[in-house]
């Protein structure tokens, strides 16, 4: 037994080291938020009272927004993070609760059809006749989806897709490389831009395509969340003849509280985060967090406390949301999420 | 039979239809993800420049030959897989062992757990840019503990491999608690009695480790390491902040290098067929990935 003990004991330095690794990081931003200019420009510093005397300068300064605005971004990051997480969860949950509860079937042919039209169809129409983007858009989902729907229901030959490939498809939506969408979202929005629709570098804009951005997170987690769920409670609501939108929203949401606490926690964390579209698509007025420390990055280099400062303000909601879900991945509930 | 009026039965119809449910986040993701993309890829085959705006013009394949025969492009595509592979490797070692480790309970775990998981949830950015601090050559405290060997001053984010090193270890840094995370889940699933037996039987531990644990756990760590590989793939942020993707172009990855090409040159086409180009590499390593995980399971069984 005596191999297993130092295995043992090799493990837990190993979980100290990592612990201390992990740390590190977030110590010295701590610390350098309160720095004085001094502690910064001579060296590194590490600890307060000892090394350095301790200010709340760099906290002043960003409040009263003497080197730019720094509230404004937090607002937009709040607002867009908070109203795209509510979007989202909220679709994400209804997609995942028709995928448990229904059984869907799209012919493969149907879904090729679809693709051929819009991709052809969008082409013809901007090309050769120079229609407008957007109105391209909206006729070609009008039109595809009308055929495609259509055709669904007609005796195809060819595979049939079940409701696996349907979450599938909302999950691989995730796949994509996220340049490639929020290039061609940029390219769109700029689009109506011109036609006098602010999309770029506004609250719907962001919102829109956060819910997107969020929707395959959800989709995926309240699946495996409502399958945890028991049918019977809603057979009897149905057996009283009460409508499903009823059930859903009187029975089953409310049943799966934790489920959506979780779903909405993770949705939120990366849209809090997310840098890359924000980065296209808002350009002054929806600046979010992200963008704002990374513009400090190269326009104020060396002002570590400033840029510690904006840094804490990210990070803090995310340390709460961090310490719910360890608490959660204890109780076991997120091991569902990974079958 | 009891009568029911034609109306009702409609109203029911749409009420009790599944279709409620499932079309608004599927209208969602078609005009924000699907539409969009149909769009780039047309003007993919376009060039298109805003600055100084020029009106779309069809060139067919060009854009994708320009970029096929263009060595920046290769580069990219070389500087990401380096950074992906050594720090996923890195990430499935590292956070396979700690979620053994916190499987068994070590003191201390319940504010392990919590600490272990914490980096995924930063920003990218906030990360880059402590480790920005971190890294500095003179100022940070990385380079104090090399002076402490009496090593000089190492100007870790100019010098190509070096930098290269500085990304893999934020992205295993931050992504890490991802692989904890999920083996972690993976191994409270394991049923118990298998281990109980190979217990009673004496086999010792790293045995009960190579025989039980790791075969068992194979299929989510070959689920763990793809979503990584993928994720992985999507690296910017980091990089942005990090080194801007310099020295040069010699650590810009896929994603920085197609950012730049749109909003430093403007050039549309171009940006949309790199993308696309994008698309079409992670879709190859994807597979590649995925035949070479395959045959691993194939000879497990």
């Amino acid at each position: 037994m005596s191999a297993e003990r130092k295995i043992r004991n090799l493990a837990s330095g190993l979980a100290v080291i990592w612990f201390l690794f992990c740390l590190f990081p977030l110590w010295w931003i701590f610390v350098t938020a309160i720095k004085p200019p001094l502690a910064v420009s001579q060296g590194a510093t590490y600890f307060p009272f000892i090394d350095f005397q301790p200010t709340l300068q760099a906290y002043r300064d960003a409040v009263s927004g003497i080197r730019g605005d720094f509230v404004g971004p937090i607002f937009n990051s709040i607002v867009v993070s908070v109203i795209s997480t509510v979007i989202s969860v909220f679709l994400g949950a209804m997609a995942a609760y028709s995928l448990v509860r229904f059984e869907f079937r799209v012919k493969l042919l149907a879904g090729l059809v679809f693709a051929i039209i819009s991709i052809g169809g969008f082409a013809i129409l901007t090309e050769i006749y120079s229609v407008k983007v957007p109105y391209a858009i909206a006729i070609i989902m009008f039109v595809a989806l009308f055929i495609s729907v259509l055709l669904n229901r007609v005796d195809l030959p060819g595979p049939v897709m079940n409701n696996n490939d349907v979450t599938f498809w909302f999950v691989s939506q995730r796949m994509f490389p996220p340049i490639v969408s929020a290039f061609a979202l940029f390219l769109l929005y700029s689009e109506m831009n011109k036609l006098g629709v602010r999309m770029l570098d506004s609250l719907p804009g962001l919102v829109l395509a956060y819910s997107a951005f969020g929707l395959p997170f959800s989709v995926w987690l309240m699946r495996d969340f409502f399958e945890t769920i028991p049918v019977e409670v809603e057979e009897a609501a149905m057996v009283d003849n009460i409508s499903r939108m009823r059930i859903f929203f009187q029975i089953v949401l409310p049943m799966s509280k934790p489920g959506l606490v979780a779903t909405s926690m993770i949705v939120l964390a990366f849209i809090w985060n997310e840098f890359l579209f924000g980065l296209l698509l808002t350009s002054s007025k929806w600046q979010t967090l992200p963008i704002l420390m990374a513009g400090q990055n190269s326009s104020r280099g060396d002002e570590w406390w400033a840029i510690s400062v904006a840094a804490l303000v990210s990070i803090l909601p995310m340390i709460l949301v961090a310490t719910f879900l360890g608490r959660m991945m204890r109780s076991g509930l997120l091991a569902g999420s990974i079958k | 039979m009891y009568p029911v009026r034609y109306e009702d039965m409609v109203l029911t119809k749409i009420l009790e239809s599944k279709h409620l449910f499932i079309w608004p986040a599927f209208l969602t993701v078609l005009i924000v993800s699907l539409f969009p993309l149909v769009y780039a890829l047309i003007v993919s085959f376009q060039s298109i420049r805003l600055v100084p705006p020029i009106p779309p013009r069809f060139v067919g394949l060009d854009n994708y030959a320009e970029i096929v025969s263009s060595a920046r492009f290769w580069g990219s595509i070389t500087t990401t897989a380096i950074i992906v592979c050594i720090s996923v490797f890195l990430q499935y070692v590292i956070g396979f062992t700690l979620a053994l480790t916190l499987h068994h309970n070590v003191r201390g775990a319940s504010l392990y757990r919590v600490v272990f998981l914490l980096p995924m949830f930063l920003a990218p950015v906030c990360v880059a840019l402590i480790a920005k601090m971190l890294f500095h050559p003179v100022l940070g405290p990385v380079n104090d503990l090399f002076t402490i060997f009496g090593s000089p001053n190492i100007s870790f984010l100019t010098v190509p491999p070096l930098a290269i090193a500085v990304l893999v270890i934020v992205e295993t840094w931050q992504w890490t608690p991802f692989v904890v995370l999920l083996m972690l889940a993976g191994l409270q699933g394991l049923p118990s009695d298998v281990f109980e037996a190979a217990r009673v039987d004496n086999i010792s531990i790293w045995r009960r480790f190579r025989d039980i644990t790791f075969p068992m756990l194979l299929p989510l760590s070959i689920a763990v390491i793809f979503i990584r590989m993928i994720e992985g793939f999507k690296i910017v942020d980091t990089v942005f902040i990090l080194t801007g993707g310099g020295p040069g172009t010699s650590t810009e990855t896929l994603t920085l290098f197609a950012y730049n090409e749109g909003f430093k040159k403007f050039n549309m086409g171009m940006t949309s067929a790199l993308s696309f180009m994008f698309l079409i590499v992670v879709i190859v390593f994807g597979s590649v990935y995925l035949a070479a995980a395959q045959r691993i399971v194939r000879r497990y069984k």
